[in-house]
């Protein structure tokens, strides 16, 4: 990263890190199990550690998502694992209160 | 019809032992049912029946995948699921749970196979990740957990399969994981599965030594002991009965440090012979319960949580009741220099005399068979510090501590994730809560820390960076109750919101101790991170 500067605190702990040999330890360390850790934006969390460069709304890009299985862990991927997933639901802006989970509660 | 009636009533209570989700009305029937149903023995023979149609066996009579894996009993339903799913299974409940068990008791991890990732199987909220070594973390952790990896067990050749499988369900994998810019393939499908198998090997000296290990019989009388996190302490007894091979049925009589009660009944599976899962009812909710006995069957710890709100839950640690002299646990963990303070000391035989160290003056109020409340002075010039509690035989050091001052709050967890929530999914919550510490003088001069646990404190929220104050985040997200629990605000595009956003928010959460509470003039303030996100649709058991 030489010739960038950190412009923020997460770039800074980057920076030092990678001065340390630690990067892996930080892209860890800013997330929680569960959660996706690739941030291209993320699903949860933002290449930032925040939201505002999140998809916004997110429903305006879900099936853009579901569809070529890019969030697989969080949305259900339409093209293998669970077609009907979106059945009945035609736009995912104005119908997101029809999609349910997809693993069995029973 | 009835009997179909009764093998799915049967099975959706086994499954939701796992799961956690049994109408509490539904537990007693459920459990009759249980107990009649095949046990393990035939296990086998219903592997055979429902896996074995594709799975050939080898020359051993072993099933192709099945005989190469293990897995916890959440791994093996996660399984059965996908084949239902995925490749037209279809079985009866019963049967799938019956299958479960084989599997979980005959595949299964050692305790201490399993113990490094049982927070993801406690289902614990806000738990930074497993950090898997090198390459691995990027190659399998980035959409799933690193934990979930760590919950099974396999040789590189099936590991390999396994990579097979992601690239071909999930063919995009490829351009995630930067196969652009690198032979990732050709990683993938021989450096990662090399390096999986010998992280994490079918065949370890723990599980052969675990398959020898004699059952545990967990009926008896049980001390517990626990803390639900925005709610407090509680202790009691649990009194648990075996009814069937593997299956127990307790009783709990609970209490939280202010008194209210925390009654229930659990009905339980034990899977690899020391895995609890149970569905309980603990006051008015309805429960599930993921356990760990000891290996010498002498404590049984974990977490118990809501069905429907797995965020939402308690640390769970019981010991057997014995015939010695025992604390384990003193209420509150904390006296303020200077007050006088209801104590109670939870236990068994506390009987003699009573002693909690310097500048502490036991009075005693009531002895009971499982407790011992106490009225404790604590002089004014008390020195801040840790006590050992003394009762007769019985002695617990560094139980309850002298403090004068807080000087700061620890906010747990201190980064956290909430999830909007609304339609068909439910919001998840974020609980937080306080460690109040002071620091004193200690060894070489250096500060030592007192950790007080929780005092009551205000909870507020604000924006965590400017961007969410120019977003208003604080507005839209969601609010922070009386006990330190957030509740986000409903999913959606939000038409008052700038590009109709979801009420996503990036937070700080503040927790305020008031000028005077904490031996100070002024306030004390301790913070955490909370990051408001949108839902999941994809919810097994294991993240």
């Amino acid at each position: 990263m030489s010739g960038m500067k950190p412009v923020n605190t997460k770039a800074q702990l980057l920076t030092e890190a990678e001065r340390s040999g630690h990067v892996e330890e930080v892209v860890t360390m800013e997330s929680v199990a569960g959660c996706a850790t690739t941030f291209d934006p993320g699903w949860e969390v933002d290449p930032f550690g925040g939201v505002a460069s999140l998809c916004q709304p997110m429903e305006a890009d879900l099936y853009g998502c579901s569809d070529p299985c890019w969030w697989p862990a969080q949305v259900p991927d339409t093209l293998n694992t669970y077609p009907n997933w979106d059945a009945g639901a035609p736009s995912a802006q104005n119908d997101w209160r029809e999609l349910d989970a997809v693993f069995p509660k029973k | 019809m009835s009997t179909t009636s009764k093998a799915e009533n049967t099975g959706g209570w086994a499954l939701a032992v796992l799961l956690g989700v049994l109408a509490a009305g539904a537990a007693t029937r459920a459990v009759a049912a249980v107990t009649a149903t095949t046990g393990p023995a035939d296990g086998a023979t219903l592997v055979k029946t429902y896996c074995g149609a594709c799975h050939l066996p080898d020359r051993q009579g072993t099933l192709a995948r099945i005989g190469d894996e293990r897995k916890t009993p959440e791994g093996w339903v996660m399984t059965i699921f996908r084949m239902q799913n995925l490749h037209g299974l279809q079985l009866p409940a019963t049967a799938r749970d019956t299958i479960v068990r084989y599997l979980a008791d005959t595949r299964g991890l050692a305790p201490s196979e399993a113990a490094p990732a049982r927070f993801a199987l406690e289902r614990r909220p806000n738990v930074p990740d497993l950090a898997l070594p090198g390459d691995l973390q990027r190659m399998c952790a980035r959409c799933h957990s690193a934990a979930r990896i760590a919950l099974e067990r396999r040789d590189a050749a099936d590991w390999l399969k396994n990579a097979n499988w992601h690239l071909a369900e999930f063919p995009t994998i490829e351009y995630q994981e930067g196969a652009r810019d690198r032979h990732w393939w050709r990683e993938a499908s021989t450096k990662v599965p090399a390096e999986l198998g010998r992280l994490f090997p079918l065949h370890t000296a723990a599980w052969a030594a675990w398959q020898r290990h004699a059952p545990i019989d967990l009926a008896g009388r049980w001390l517990v002991r626990g803390d639900e996190p925005g709610r407090g302490t509680y202790w009691g007894t649990a009194e648990i009965r075996r009814t069937a091979a593997d299956e127990y049925r307790t009783t709990y009589r609970l209490r939280f440090a202010d008194g209210q009660a925390l009654d229930g009944q659990s009905h339980a599976i034990v899977y690899t012979g020391y895995e609890w899962r149970g569905t309980a009812t603990l006051g008015d909710r309805s429960t599930h319960e993921v356990f760990a006995a000891s290996p010498g069957g002498r404590r049984l710890s974990g977490r118990w949580f809501l069905d429907d709100h797995a965020e939402i839950g308690a640390d769970w640690d019981a010991v057997r009741a014995g015939r010695a002299p025992r604390i384990v646990l003193v209420s509150p963990r904390a006296i303020r220099a200077g007050t006088s303070t209801r104590v109670t000391i939870v236990g068994e035989h506390l009987g003699g005399r009573v002693d909690l160290g310097a500048g502490l003056r036991a009075r005693v109020v009531h002895r009971g068979r499982t407790s011992l409340v106490l009225q404790v002075d604590a002089a004014a010039h008390a020195a801040p510090g840790y006590r050992t509690v003394r009762v007769g035989g019985a002695n617990a050091a560094d139980a309850v501590a002298v403090y004068d001052r807080v000087d700061r709050l620890d906010v747990t967890p201190a980064y956290a994730i909430a999830r909007l929530g609304g339609g068909k999914i439910d919001p998840v919550a974020a609980q937080f809560a306080v460690d109040a510490i002071e620091e004193i003088p200690g060894p070489a001069s250096k500060p030592q820390a007192v950790h007080l646990g929780a005092l009551p404190v205000a909870w507020s929220i604000g924006p965590f960076d400017a961007q969410a104050a120019h977003d208003r985040d604080v507005d839209f997200a969601g609010r922070i109750d009386s006990r330190g629990r957030f509740l986000p605000a409903g999913a959606g595009p939000n038409p008052k919101r700038p590009f109709h956003a979801d009420n996503t928010g990036n937070l700080e959460v503040i927790a305020t101790l008031p000028p005077g509470a904490a031996g100070r003039p002024t306030a004390v303030v301790g913070k955490a991170h909370l990051v408001v996100t949108v839902q999941r649709w994809n919810t097994p058991p294991i993240y």
